[in-house]
């Protein structure tokens, strides 16, 4: 499986997923409503199969290319909706979680990349796996509950109560930070081994310790109880900016013209 | 279980007791303003002190967090691990960091303009950066004393992260002056004794060394359309480029190529490439390139050239030929001799990513001479001390374990919420 076939897998995916959403409307003993699960599922398989064709065809894991951690994201950020779905039923972070996959599904159909089978020596590691999946499983949850700061920003300012909604983000921020947290320790303890230093300050490496830094501000911020809501919905939704900035923006910086980790495009 | 929890709304006097957010952050803003002052009157930035200095101060400072927290009942102590002085100094580190994200980290001690002077093209050794990096670890110093009472896992997980986190900052910062990182070039004839640091200046070993081979293994050799104006790659949509293997064929555009014959270490004899067993030898591969438009055909040898032959192309048309990729590497080794003395001697293999440690020095590989690529017959080593390591990463398992207690049981206030 390559690229070139990837059109037909998103298709499949968008499609399903969004039929999925419209049955999600559906009243909720009717027979429709209980089939969009199905539908949800096969959205889900169909881009996973998609993603392990991939990575048998390249013969290498596919955590190389920009587009190749937006089709990782996609796919983390798609299960963990669908799993909080069933366990907590919150049908708009599903609805924002499938959303999200297909806009970066479609990103990569407009963007696809350019076959790129190699791996520079230095990241042939046992390291490289662990590294990149928990970073963007904690990219996935981070961004996660940055959204759903913004969302607590509208209740906020259409005067509504926002408690619920920030206990609610600082659970997945947790987890989020413990996995961004991983990600980091990772990096440092392969840098170790392949690069002879565990820190180097790399524009990459910067960014992710400002967003981990930013978050470590929410946590803190939020252990008083009587804290401004307005202040911890906007420290959350602009730790966001931030995490974009690291994940995309970082192409673009000046300060940022010899990473090690700016992705090939 | 927080003494110091008040409520903010109901303010009072700035500076007096207890303090707040302002206060924690104007002092915050003072320590830089200092830090920015110091940089530009001296100009000389941070230099961290090494051995033996380091460890003393860093045994001074956990004296001083114990005992001014048992002796002093001060406001201000209290104040030393409070949330808002905790969060007035990440913030503050933060922004420290911030400008080390966005300025580019190349400073120009010749002509200094106001950036430089400021320390903040090598924010990492400026005063500011020192000053909210001390905040940071007061702050978090005091803290962590004040915990240190109660023994549930709870606390347990809280004090794995930031005791951990002192620990990492501190080594890793105050570590960094005793710490060597030499860069040496080996090669095949000679053995070599120096080793040479960021700055140039060279030191001399005390063993030598004499590289005994070096390999590279590489990637299958890939073959592409390039557009003969401009030598770039021509790339469809999710374009491809197609893995030479002899007797194989593949489509790239309307072109089906077929590789006749595969040579991995080519020369040109007249038109022809033949194996060579001379050094220089390239990668050529004979290409029949049929365009399925029209049928037409076009054959000849595409090679990618090395420092001692040219590449070659196979021409299409006017626009296109059939061009290889540059060899890349996919693992490269040495085989290495280390003399003790005369006669003394000891044979090691290093490989990116493998690297070993020998008489106190971990030895990595970390590159070779480009333009000769699989010909090379230099390879370039990086010779490592690191004393504190060890110490750097008991603070990075403790992180690691105590981030571990927040997955599991991330915030755990929702049931207790109303209470
Ligand atoms: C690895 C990094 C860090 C992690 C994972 C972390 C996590 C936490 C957590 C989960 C709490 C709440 C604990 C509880 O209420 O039992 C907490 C409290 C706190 N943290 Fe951190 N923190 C980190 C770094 C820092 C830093 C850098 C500072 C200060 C400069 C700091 C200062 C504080 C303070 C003052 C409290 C409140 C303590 C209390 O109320 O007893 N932490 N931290």
């Amino acid at each position: 499986m390559t690229w070139l076939e990837f059109p037909t897998y998103i298709l499949l995916t968008s499609v399903f997923w969004l039929l999925a959403l419209v049955l999600l409307l559906t009243p909720k003993r009717s027979v429709f409503h209980s089939l969009k699960g199905v539908f949800l599922f096969l959205g889900w398989a169909s881009i996973i199969v998609f993603t392990i064709g991939l990575w048998i065809s390249l013969e290498r894991p596919p955590f190389r290319t920009l587009a190749e951690t937006r089709l990782w994201y996609a796919v983390f950020i798609s299960t963990i909706g669908i799993v909080l779905y069933y366990r907590w039923r919150l049908p708009l972070m599903l609805a924002y979680t499938l959303l999200m996959a297909i806009l970066f599904l479609f990103l990569n159909y407009l963007n696809p990349d350019t076959f790129d089978k190699t791996l520079m020596p230095a990241l042939q590691s046992p390291w490289f796996i662990p590294h990149v999946i928990v970073y963007i499983i904690g990219y996935a949850f981070l961004g996660f509950s940055s959204l759903i700061g913004v969302y607590g920003l509208y209740l906020y300012y259409k005067g509504k109560e926002v408690d619920r909604t920030l206990l609610m983000a600082d659970n997945i921020v947790y987890i989020g930070f413990a996995f961004l947290t991983f990600g980091l320790l990772f990096g440092a303890l392969w840098a170790k081994e392949a690069w002879g230093h565990y820190w180097t300050w790399d524009p990459k490496e910067t960014w992710a310790f400002l967003t981990w830094l930013s978050y470590l501000l929410y946590i803190h911020f939020r252990i008083r109880k009587k804290q401004s809501p307005k202040t911890a919905l906007w420290i959350i939704a602009l730790a966001f900016v931030v995490l974009l900035i690291c994940w995309f923006g970082i192409n673009y910086l000046p300060s940022a013209q010899s990473s090690v980790h700016v992705y090939s495009s | 279980m927080n003494k110091n929890i008040r409520d903010t709304k109901h303010k009072n006097k700035l500076w007096q007791f207890p303090w707040g957010y302002r206060e924690s952050f104007l002092i915050a803003f003072f320590l830089l303003l200092s830090g920015f002052l110091i940089d530009l009157i001296d100009g000389g930035g941070v230099r961290m002190p090494a051995w033996p200095v380091n460890i003393a101060i860093i045994i001074i400072f956990i004296i001083y967090f114990i005992l001014i927290h048992y002796l002093v009942k001060h406001p201000i102590v209290k104040w030393l691990s409070s949330t808002p002085a905790a969060i007035a100094a990440i913030s503050t580190f933060t922004l420290m960091v911030l400008l080390l994200g966005f300025i580019p980290q190349t400073p120009s001690p010749a002509d200094p303009s106001l950036l430089d002077s400021l320390g903040l093209t090598n924010v990492t050794s400026s005063w500011p950066y020192l000053m909210s990096a001390l905040y940071l670890l007061v702050v978090l110093g005091f803290t962590i004393v004040r915990r240190f009472k109660s023994f549930t896992i709870k606390n347990i997980a809280f004090l794995l992260n930031h005791i951990g986190l002192w620990i990492v900052v501190v080594t890793a910062s105050l570590g960094s002056s005793d710490m060597w990182r030499l860069s040496m070039g080996l090669e095949t004839r000679h053995p070599s004794y120096t080793a040479f640091d960021s700055k140039g200046q060279g030191y001399n070993m005390g063993f030598g060394m004499i590289l005994l081979d070096f390999n590279i293994e590489e990637y299958p050799p890939e073959v592409g359309l390039m557009h003969n104006r401009d030598h770039t790659l021509k790339l469809e949509k999710g374009g491809k480029l197609a893995t030479v293997k002899e007797g194989t064929t593949d489509i790239l555009d309307h072109y089906t190529l077929t590789f006749e014959k595969y040579i991995p270490f080519a020369r040109k004899y007249g038109d022809n490439y033949d194996t060579t067993s001379i050094a220089g030898g390239a990668r050529a591969v004979y290409i029949i390139a049929k365009d399925e438009r029209n049928g037409n055909t076009a054959e000849g040898w595409v090679c990618d050239g090395s420092y001692a032959i040219p590449a070659d192309y196979l021409i299409l048309n006017k626009e296109l030929s059939v061009a290889m990729t540059q060899l890349r590497p996919k693992k490269y080794s040495s085989d290495i001799r280390i003399y003790h003395s005369m006669d003394e001697y000891e044979d090691f293999y290093i490989e990116v990513n493998k690297p070993v440690t020998i008489d106190g020095w971990k030895i990595y590989q970390t590159g070779y001479d480009e333009p000769m690529g699989r010909w090379s017959e230099t390879s370039i080593i990086e010779l490592v001390r690191d004393p504190w390591l060890p110490v750097v990463y008991i603070g990075i398992f403790m992180i690691l374990f105590g981030t571990l207690y927040l997955i599991w049981m991330g915030k755990g206030r929702i049931k207790t919420k109303k209470a």
